[in-house]
């Protein structure tokens, strides 16, 4: 596995604006923690050609219909918005 | 007599018989709170002027003789991170200390249903990510049995709040051992159900495929009585199950597996003693006792720490100052999130997510999270296998007694290695619950972990039950009380 870990690139990835000093302690936190998990690059996989659950149980998600059920109405919804006006979000400019 | 520390069954007795009143327990319950909160700070809010109201309407159901719930006037409290409606779930995270719910989640439904009391809101490591509550943005919770040793986490309010009887039960979550090492640490039975068994809605999310709800209690059978109210399938939990539960055996024609590789190195002696007791107490009763090896559980941390981080790291990109929250300024939205998500994370937080977009990002995805993502499913597989030799798997809980507040911050790694006797449970899905069984030479108490096959939840906590008696572990912390 790879021992390459550019946190710049990591945190502009998250949208987690780093301090200096954050970057180097979590950079080395994260290098021991990554040479940990390293070890599963030894494991031989016996399960390798096996369809992969995301649920322990092997359970097939499925859609729900398409059905219109009660639901947060439009003012809780906005409830916790930092900043709204005419029951929408407000953001700072996305382009410059 | 002092009902706090009686079980919910002996309670409800009580209040049925008209010996004891919701309401008078709900005073005890809260007097207990304001002799240990100062020194153990185990509830971030406390609800006691709410439902006073309420627990006067219990009064007047079992005045009336029409109570129908066990859990009715039962004080029960709820961790941080579960939503009930109009009241603040902060996560123990700055990014949420000023959000107020909109909505019950599921859990919180069912129990008001039954008419149970909240006691209120209990601490936890940082959006549960932690295993001794030191992550909080709002102060540590500290062990009820010793304040210089931490109450584990990440549902440490939850334990240290039954621990301390500011609360006859609790809810926790547990994603890799939230449930359980608290309850082990604080004396406490903790109870994760079979995934899927109880729904996940309103709980705010860590990692999806491996959070479960569950009770922290003082007997097996609370938490028998706790689960049996919160769980079914809910279609507003797309990986919500049918709780068809499986029988088997709890009599001594059960058989017992003891995991190897969960009673070596690694693993203290204290800890180690109590498994033993307990299969000696076991084979007495006349069970059969095996050893199972299940290798691919020593690479449970390695597993873990890349699948709990990239769902972590998905989860949480909901936290952007837009929606609800905290809001950092910046020039553009993108400065904003950035600023917003620097200023409202604590350090563990920023830890995983970075961990988990990493272990997700173009050129690792495979190596990293697809390889984790096989060794969960080659786990789920053996320990299939293994559950074709025995009924139950015994290990400890945790590796050692509680250790102390400061001792493993600095070290993460470190930190993760006390999860490793219960996250396995969480890739695989299992139930599994700890049984408090003992003290350790520092007087802090100890506990046994047993698992069973997923759906067999109700086998699990009878057989758990005849540990409980044949155990008898009467230790409770004092000081609070």
């Amino acid at each position: 596995m790879s021992d390459e870990f550019n946190i710049k690139n990591i945190a502009k990835l998250a949208s987690i604006n780093l301090s200096e000093e954050e970057q180097d302690s979590l950079s080395n936190d994260l290098s021991i923690i990554l040479e940990h998990v390293n070890a599963l690059s030894d494991l031989k996989l016996n399960s390798q050609q096996q369809e992969i659950f995301i649920h322990p149980l092997e359970k097939e998600l499925e859609l729900q219909d398409d059905e219109v059920v009660e639901s947060l109405t439009h003012d809780e919804a906005i409830s916790n918005a930092p900043e709204s006006k005419d029951g929408k979000f407000v953001v700072p400019p996305s382009m410059e | 007599m002092d009902a706090s520390h009686l079980s919910i069954r002996e309670i409800n007795s009580l209040f049925t018989k008209k010996e004891l009143k919701p309401s008078e327990l709900y005073s005890k319950v809260f007097e207990n709170a304001a002799n240990s909160e100062a020194a153990l700070h185990a509830h971030l809010t406390l609800f006691e002027e709410e439902n006073i109201k309420k627990a006067a309407e219990s009064d007047k159901r079992f005045s009336n003789d029409e109570s129908a719930s066990l859990l009715d006037g039962i004080p029960i409290a709820i961790k941080d991170n579960i939503n009930i409606k109009n009241y603040k779930t902060t996560c123990s995270s700055k990014m949420l200390s000023n959000y107020t719910s909109p909505y019950d989640a599921t859990v919180i439904e069912k129990l008001k249903e039954q008419n149970a009391l909240f006691t209120g809101k209990t601490n936890l490591d940082e959006f549960a990510m932690g295993s001794s509550t030191e992550n909080s943005a709002f102060g540590l919770t500290k062990n009820p049995w010793n304040t210089d040793y931490v109450p584990g986490g990440s549902s440490g309010g939850s334990s240290a709040s039954v621990g301390a009887r500011s609360s006859i039960a609790a809810l926790g979550s547990d994603t890799g051992g939230s449930i359980r090492q608290p309850a082990s640490f604080c004396g406490l039975v903790g109870f994760k159900p079979t995934y899927g068994t109880v729904s996940r809605f309103g709980l705010v999310a860590f990692a999806s495929s491996l959070d479960q709800i569950g009770p922290i209690t003082k007997t097996v059978d609370d938490a028998r009585i706790i689960f049996s109210s919160i769980s079914g399938e809910d279609s507003r939990d797309a990986t919500s199950v049918i709780n068809n539960q499986l029988d088997l055996p709890s009599d001594n024609t059960a058989t017992i597996g003891v995991i190897k590789e969960l009673m070596e190195d690694g693993i203290s002696d204290e800890a180690k003693n109590e498994v033993n007791k307990v299969i000696e107490i076991l084979k007495s009763k006349g069970y059969k006792v095996k050893e199972i090896s299940i290798p691919i559980i020593k690479l449970s941390i390695s597993i873990y720490y890349l699948i709990a981080p990239a769902e972590c790291s998905a989860n949480l990109a909901r936290f952007d100052g837009v929606r609800y929250g905290l809001r950092v300024d910046g020039n553009t939205s993108y400065e904003m999130m950035e600023n917003t998500r620097a200023e409202g994370f604590g350090s563990e937080v920023k830890r995983r997510i970075l961990l988990g977009t990493y272990a997700l990002s173009a050129g690792y995805y495979d190596e990293y999270y697809g390889k984790a993502l096989q060794a969960r499913k080659e786990m789920i597989d053996e320990f299939a296998k293994s559950f074709k030799d025995v009924d139950y798997l015994i290990s400890p809980t945790t590796p050692t007694q509680a250790f102390k507040s400061g001792e493993k911050t600095n070290n993460p790694l470190e930190m993760y290695m006390s999860d490793l006797c219960t996250i396995p449970a969480n890739l695989a899905g299992l139930p599994a619950i700890s049984i408090p069984t003992g003290l350790s030479k520092d007087e802090l108490p100890l506990g046994v972990q047993v698992m069973s096959r997923p759906l067999s939840d109700n086998s699990l906590l009878d057989f758990s039950e005849i540990i409980e008696n044949e155990v008898q572990f009467d230790g409770q912390p004092k000081g609070w009380l």
